[in-house]
């Protein structure tokens, strides 16, 4: 019975998916996907963060409308990456790093770009499908489970997210702490929303509403990333290979794609559920995927020499954690990815709240943004498939036109929120200081996901708390929230069991070292 | 790494001072930023003892002076347009920002550059004031109502 409601549901989304106005934002948003994937140092995360003041405009009409632009443009820089990766050797987007290390082999050495691309588009879209598939069924009843949390519960499931962030990806876990710190701070800026006092503003008028994250995530990925860019690959820039994919690369790659049918599967299966982790996304599921082909893999010695393994795995399975990424934003308002974090905080703008009750309150908007998803890859698939000539020509856009462009498009996105010069500043600002950040190997991801969940983490501890007169034994009453704690400290001492273990590791290799040269 | 440590661990010292701590009966507004704030500087603590600890010091934070221009190039430009934007408006100092690193760093021809001069704030002002109906700053000649943006 339940199935037969959620194809109903879906039919509906598709109805609003389908909408002409709908159909042309989700093909704007793949297209500047597919662009800002293409070309390197501008990413996905940044087209999404700098397109958030536009989406203001098109949510007053209609919020699905915008979220679908924002989506789109999220599946578009996911396909788009791989272009560069494939035909110039150089990652378009952090999560097709992993393409260089056999997509470009097939390419170059093999002289295959055609199947390389092709292998990649299609286990991207095979991918992404399964794992809609999953967020179409699974999606709701999270929803469900999480409309009976109370604060004490979601202040949890915060502290999980924050933990994931720590435990699961953070090369230093101090560095990663000290972000989410930082963006705890940066949210807490302005008016206490509890007891209205100021904080933080030190005086300033201007500080007492708060700092937007709208500004500050344009200038820390728009603005940072072109820096940062600018300084690994001069302003100028190189061209390389062209290539474009033929009927005979489709024929082959689909008989590449049926051998590894159940890699592909099985990875983007994983993918996804990974990608339901906070703070991951498509970047962390493409090194997953890459591992587990590389591992299941019974001739290893070909990955990295051009195995078609070695692109269809990882790409499936970025795809699948992508789109799982989203599953958490819509189920339980925390932010699955960088891109999600930013697409939540549009959502918080255009006066929505994420989390379960999107379903009950704004069930147009859930299930045809889920529709959307579906159109989104098919389009992005079929646009990739016949276009990949003029894609891979977006490489030849001159960085001396391309880089003022973008940091006009951000200041003006920055200031068209409140019509104020001093969120222009703050994003210049921050621009810098995302710049520097990124060059001192500070992850970005904790930052941008404590800057969304700040005030809601606070919130909730705090209503906790009067709740229980200032017990915090609250916290953990429920044996939902006292799971969800002890996952949260395991999680958080994972980075120090690693840690013990790689130095027992390096004592027992030194002392066979010592014995093998005694 | 420790410049960026050393820097947290000053800006967040203004925060910790500045907090008023906890309320009887429950936590007050300065609870949470003056935990945050904690965080932030025992990991900054942290992050410092391990790059002073650490031996092999890591690679240097620019290799060598290419890319330090090259950033100075686009920081630079960007600052100083930021501020004109106050005084010259959105649209003038568009114009000549695209025009400068146009002819500066692209080395385009003067055609070119005059058409990108011209013809990208007369886009945005297509679309962003008529368009969307976003108002960008407008420069002081709009006050006296010499020019119209």
């Amino acid at each position: 019975m339940e199935f037969f409601n959620v194809l109903g549901d879906l039919a509906g989304g598709f109805g609003t998916a389908l909408q002409p106005f709908n159909l042309f934002m989700l093909f704007i948003g793949v297209v500047l996907g597919l662009v800002v994937g293409v070309l390197p140092g501008l990413g996905g995360t940044s087209a999404v963060a700098i397109l958030l003041p536009i989406t203001v405009i098109i949510a007053r009409t209609s919020p699905t409308s915008a979220v679908i632009l924002l989506a789109g443009v999220y599946w578009g820089a996911l396909f788009g990456g791989v272009v560069t990766s494939i035909l110039f050797n150089i990652p378009g987007e952090p999560w097709s790093v992993v393409l260089l290390f056999d997509g470009f082999p097939l390419a170059k050495r093999k002289g295959k770009p055609g199947v390389a691309l092709a292998s990649s588009f299609f286990a991207s879209f095979v991918g992404a499908l399964l794992a809609t598939v999953m967020f179409t069924f699974f999606a709701r009843a999270l929803a469900e489970v999480a409309l009976s949390f109370g604060p004490p519960e979601l202040f949890a499931v915060f502290i999980m997210s924050f933990a994931t962030l720590i435990g699961l990806g953070a090369e230093s876990p101090a560095k990663a702490v000290m972000m989410i710190g930082f963006g705890l701070l940066l949210a807490a800026i302005g008016f206490d929303t509890i007891t209205g006092q100021p904080r933080l503003a030190f005086g300033q008028v201007a500080l007492l509403s708060g700092i937007s994250f709208v500004p500050v995530t344009i200038g820390l990925f728009g603005i940072g990333e072109i820096l940062a860019s600018a300084e690994e690959s001069g302003i100028g820039f190189v061209e390389r290979l062209s290539a474009k994919v033929g009927f005979k690369d489709l024929v082959e790659t689909l008989g590449e794609l049926r051998k590894r049918i159940w890699l592909v599967v099985a990875t983007a299966v994983i993918g996804f559920w990974f990608g339901i982790l906070p703070g991951h996304g498509a970047t962390a599921g493409s090194f997953l995927g890459y591992g587990l082909a590389r591992q299941w893999s019974t001739n290893r010695e070909n990955f990295g020499k051009g195995e078609i393994s070695g692109i269809m795995a990882p790409q499936a399975s970025a795809d699948a954690a992508a789109v799982g990424s989203l599953v958490p934003m819509i189920a339980l308002g925390v932010p699955g990815s960088p891109t999600s974090a930013v697409i939540m905080a549009g959502l918080f703008i255009w006066g929505l709240t994420p989390g379960p009750q999107l379903f009950v309150e704004h069930h147009d908007f859930v299930w045809g943004l889920i529709a959307s998803i579906y159109l989104g890859h098919l389009l992005t698939f079929i646009i990739c498939i016949a276009a990949v000539p003029l894609l891979a020509s977006i490489m030849r856009v001159p960085y001396a036109i391309l880089t003022p462009f973008i940091v006009l498009i951000s200041i003006i996105g920055a200031y068209s929120l409140n019509n104020s010069m001093l969120d222009a500043f703050i994003t210049i600002v921050f621009g810098l200081i995302g710049y520097w950040l990124r060059k001192m190997k500070y992850p970005l991801a904790p930052l941008v996901v404590a800057i969304v969940l700040g005030d809601s983490t606070e919130r909730t501890l705090r209503q906790s708390l009067i709740a229980s007169g200032g017990n915090p034994g609250i916290l953990v009453e429920s044996p939902l929230a006292k799971v969800l704690v002890t996952l949260a400290i395991i999680l958080l001492l994972l980075p120090l069991i690693r840690t013990i273990r790689g130095r027992r590791r390096t004592d027992i290799d030194s002392e066979t070292v010592a014995t093998a040269i005694d | 790494m420790l410049v960026a440590a050393v820097a947290m661990l000053d800006s967040r010292a203004g925060a910790l001072v500045d907090r008023s701590g906890t309320e009887p009966g429950g936590i007050g507004a300065g609870f949470y930023p003056f935990w945050s704030a904690a965080l932030v500087l025992v990991c900054a603590g942290v992050v410092g003892y391990k790059a002073w600890t650490t031996r092999t010091p890591g690679p240097p934070a620019f290799e060598g002076r290419e890319s330090v221009v090259a950033v100075l190039k686009l920081i630079v430009p960007m600052v100083v347009a930021t501020f004109a934007i106050l005084w010259l408006g959105f649209y003038i100092v568009s114009g000549l920002y695209m025009g400068l690193f146009a002819r500066w760093i692209g080395r385009y021809s003067w055609l070119v550059t005059a058409a990108l001069v011209v013809g990208l704030p007369a886009a945005i002002y297509a679309s962003f004031e008529l368009g969307f109906r976003v108002p960008l700053p407008k420069s002081f000649l709009y006050d006296s109502g010499l020019l119209p943006f």
